[in-house]
């Protein structure tokens, strides 16, 4: 990605924080400190959403222990998912984009990887959500993963849910859970070869027939013509 | 029957298996059956391997990926546009409503909000929706119990409220009808009238259904203490919806989420079954398409006037971040957590499906029951193959 | 596909006197068991085809209701084929007895529809068994699946086995 899109996301969280100050939520921000001292060193970084949601991210280390306090002591007994995030962006340029085809540039990828909320270290974070029906609280849990066929320890023991979803994370990104009683592929044939959610997967049908881009774009209800042109030289 | 009653029948069950076991004549053989990948109780191509000892499962393992089409993936190489098309296919039921909870999520992150007629608008599809869904199941589940009738008649009424989704947006069922900041055209002219009248219609469905399969003697001992989920297994393994309810917690999305649709202002009550049973499930599900129609009545006679569009850019660029949106869809639990970059594109979406989540209950539930009852068992929790494989 | 059918009676030989080759293709036209093999979301409007009382396909001839596809004459292949499903559409095929005549229905079955990119999804369900009618849309409407059998057997009335296989596909437009 170029300069222009780190300039842009240099404003944007700016305007975020500038929302955080007018909302306070105190709800959350009590439950994140908490959490943070239960955890102790275990526990790197967190992000509120005032009203919305909360981001934590924790080591790999302590991903089973951070399930384990968010269940037995804040009652988080709803799991909503867990899945991963590939960092790394695509190594074929940009030709997995709609917008833009088989541009063959190579990508410097170590300096280009460019982390979301709460930020980042490796190419692979594990993601997860659980939730409190009680008090209607969702939090997003993160951990950065080391190595390029990571392994981290599987949450079974506290959401027995977690099972399929982890088979699916195994199979998508080869990420491996230990202890997982069923390690197997979820949904793909056993033979199928490759990753298909890492970014260095390639869609051969796209590579062999690109997409043509956006050809015809409709018109917005209520939209006049000037935005039109602009937007237009965007493309 | 309650969960103590039924323990109690569990157990004798395991007694009666293991004397079984010790009286050499009357042992059983393991067997295993493959239930699937066809098969008519599995709304598509889920198959499930069992092993039974004599009637009683040992094990049932679902084996699935007949239907994964890859979503999360080509939500990467889709526009934000093109997106919504690609995941009305994931719940093909109540398409609609699959949208909604991923428009919200990068309405969030570009900080745009729907104006209230769009709002309006959008919550009388998401409920007719559920509507068109539910619906479908109620009839079918009665069918897989042996009980051919109730599915023509879901299918007959249905018909009429994909007639009325159709008419605001073009497709029987998969509409790709909701935007970014606002939807996409206005309801049409005496659209609302005749909704009135397919409400009235679908009313006169669940009191056939009441009468018809709940009241029915065979319905109820087929169902009633059958595939009992307590509330907390139930939660651990992250079901929701209807099937969370119907074991007694008191949660839904569209009374406590807070997002986006306009549930808040209606007067509606949501409805809980203590037993978390086969029967519950049905039974919450047809109280929930009372709501909905009660809920649709509302808001035909409440849509404000005004704008149903937002200003928003062309071609959109969402702004970097991250979001997390869920909404109470037909199924249960649905939510999109979208990792944007700035780009036409999203970086990664995780699309959170509330039927991945409400199967992978199957082999804890199918435990220890009979066969007919596993029939009876996967019905009731009612999924859609497209929600479970993506 | 290659001809393998191996020729057993009269009919497959195509040695029949013409007017009698008429009147099995009218029965055979008007007593077509469908077995209805619903992948995805088509298949629910398949459903609506086939058992809803507004489209009622009874009244072409048309019998949904074989148990196993054994008894079939025509399969309905209704949305996603994906790779791990084609060997068991492929088995399914194999086991109806001849004659016997495929509808690929949606863009999926036809060519991979939404999915043209997709890792896991079979580009066509053409490319496993023949089709005899394609049925465009996403999801097609169950007129356009009812115009679809009609179209078939239009194409049984006037068939004659012999040159079962050299014909071009039926696409509904
Ligand atoms: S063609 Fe469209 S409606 Fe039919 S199965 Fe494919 S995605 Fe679903």
């Amino acid at each position: 990605m170029s300069s222009p899109d780190t300039t842009e996301e240099g404003l944007v969280e700016e305007s975020i924080e500038s929302q955080e100050d007018l909302i306070i939520d105190e709800e959350r921000d009590v439950l994140v400190e908490s959490i943070k001292k239960d955890l102790g060193s275990d526990f790197i970084d967190s992000h509120v959403t005032p009203q919305i949601d909360i981001w934590i991210r924790v080591t790999q280390k302590a991903w089973l222990e951070t399930a384990r306090v968010l269940f037995e002591k804040y009652e988080m007994s709803f799991f909503n998912f867990l899945s991963a995030i590939d960092w790394k962006p695509s190594p074929f340029g940009r030709d997995m984009d709609a917008a833009i085809d088989n541009t063959d540039d190579e990508v410097d990828i170590e300096s280009e990887m460019e982390w979301g909320v709460t930020g980042g270290e490796k190419r692979f974070q594990l993601l997860a959500r659980v939730h409190n029906p009680v008090t209607n609280i969702g939090i997003n849990i993160k951990a950065d993963l080391e190595g390029d066929f990571p392994e981290v320890e599987t949450w079974i023991p506290v959401y027995p849910g977690a099972n399929w979803h982890e088979r699916e994370v195994m199979e998508m990104f080869g990420i491996s859970f230990t202890n997982h009683p069923n390690m197997v592929n979820l949904y793909l044939p056993t033979e199928f070869e490759g990753n298909p959610l890492r970014k260095d997967f390639p869609l051969l049908s796209r590579r062999a027939k690109p997409w043509p881009g956006i050809v015809d774009v409709e018109l917005m209800p209520g939209e006049d013509d000037d935005e039109t042109e602009e937007s237009g030289e965007e493309t | 029957m309650n969960l103590e009653a039924s323990t109690q029948q569990l157990s004798y069950i395991a007694n009666q298996a293991s004397d079984a076991r010790v009286n050499i004549e009357l042992e059983t053989e393991g067997m295993t059956l493959n239930l699937g990948p066809q098969h008519p109780a599995t709304h598509g191509t889920l198959r499930i391997i069992v092993r039974l000892d004599g009637e009683q499962v040992v094990s049932a393992e679902p084996v699935m990926g007949y239907m994964h089409r890859g979503y999360e993936k080509l939500t990467e190489v889709r526009t934000y546009p093109q997106v919504t098309t690609l995941v009305n296919r994931i719940d093909w039921l109540g398409s609609f409503a699959n949208e909604v909870p991923f428009i919200l999520a990068a309405e969030r992150l570009m900080e745009v909000e729907a104006p209230p007629r769009a709002q309006w608008i959008r919550t009388a599809l998401f409920e007719l929706s559920r509507i068109a869904n539910v619906v479908l199941f109620l009839g079918d589940m009665a069918v897989q119990l042996g009980a051919t009738t109730p599915v023509f008649y879901a299918f007959r009424d249905r018909e009429f409220v994909l007639n009325q989704i159709e008419s605001v947006t073009g497709g029987r069922f998969h509409p790709n009808f909701d935007r970014i900041g606002g939807i996409k055209d206005d309801l049409p002219k005496g659209w609302i009238q005749e909704t009135k009248d397919v409400l009235a219609r679908i009313h006169s469905f669940c009191d056939e259904m009441q009468d018809l399969v709940v009241g029915n003697e065979i319905f109820q001992t087929r169902t009633r203490g059958i595939g009992i989920i307590p509330a907390d297994v139930g939660l651990s393994y992250g079901l929701s919806g209807a099937n969370i309810r119907s074991s007694g917690v008191d949660w839904d999305l569209r009374r406590d989420g807070g997002v986006g649709l306009i549930h808040d202002q209606l007067d509606w009550k949501v409805w809980t079954h203590p037993d978390g049973d086969s029967f519950a499930r049905y039974w919450v599900r047809l109280q929930e398409v009372r709501e909905s129609c009660k809920m649709v009545d509302q808001i035909l006679d409440g849509i404000p006037s005004g704008p149903i569009m937002a200003k928003v850019p062309r071609i959109i660029k969402v702004p970097p971040g991250e979001a997390y949106v869920e909404t109470e869809n037909p199924l249960g639990v649905m939510g999109y957590y979208i990792v944007s970059k700035g780009d036409l594109v999203p970086y990664r979406v995780k699309i959170r499906s509330a039927s991945f989540n409400n199967v992978s209950i199957t082999p804890w539930v199918l435990k220890g029951v009979y066969v007919p009852d596993v029939i009876s068992i996967l019905a009731s929790l009612y999924f859609i193959l497209g929600d479970i494989d993506r | 596909m290659e001809k393998a059918v191996i020729a057993m009676g009269l009919v497959e030989n195509g040695k029949l006197p013409g007017p009698l080759t008429k009147l099995l293709n009218i029965s055979r036209k008007y007593s077509l068991w469908v077995y209805q093999w619903g992948l995805a979301c088509c298949a629910i409007e398949m459903g609506a085809a086939f058992a809803s009382p507004r489209y009622d396909v009874m009244r072409l001839g048309v019998i949904p209701f074989p148990a196993s596809p054994r008894q079939a004459d025509l399969v309905v292949i209704s949305g996603t084929v994906t790779d791990k499903m084609a060997p068991a559409v492929r088995r399914l095929y194999e086991q109806m007895p001849e004659p016997k005549y495929v509808i690929s229905m949606g863009s999926c079955a036809n060519c991979g529809g939404p999915y043209w990119d997709s890792y896991s999804v079979t580009k066509g369900v053409d490319q496993i068994i023949p089709v005899d009618v394609y049925v465009p849309g996403c999801p097609p409407r169950p007129e356009a699946l009812l115009e679809g059998i009609v179209l078939l057997q239009e194409r049984i009335a006037s068939e004659d086995m012999t040159d079962r296989w050299n014909r071009d596909p039926i696409v509904v437009t």
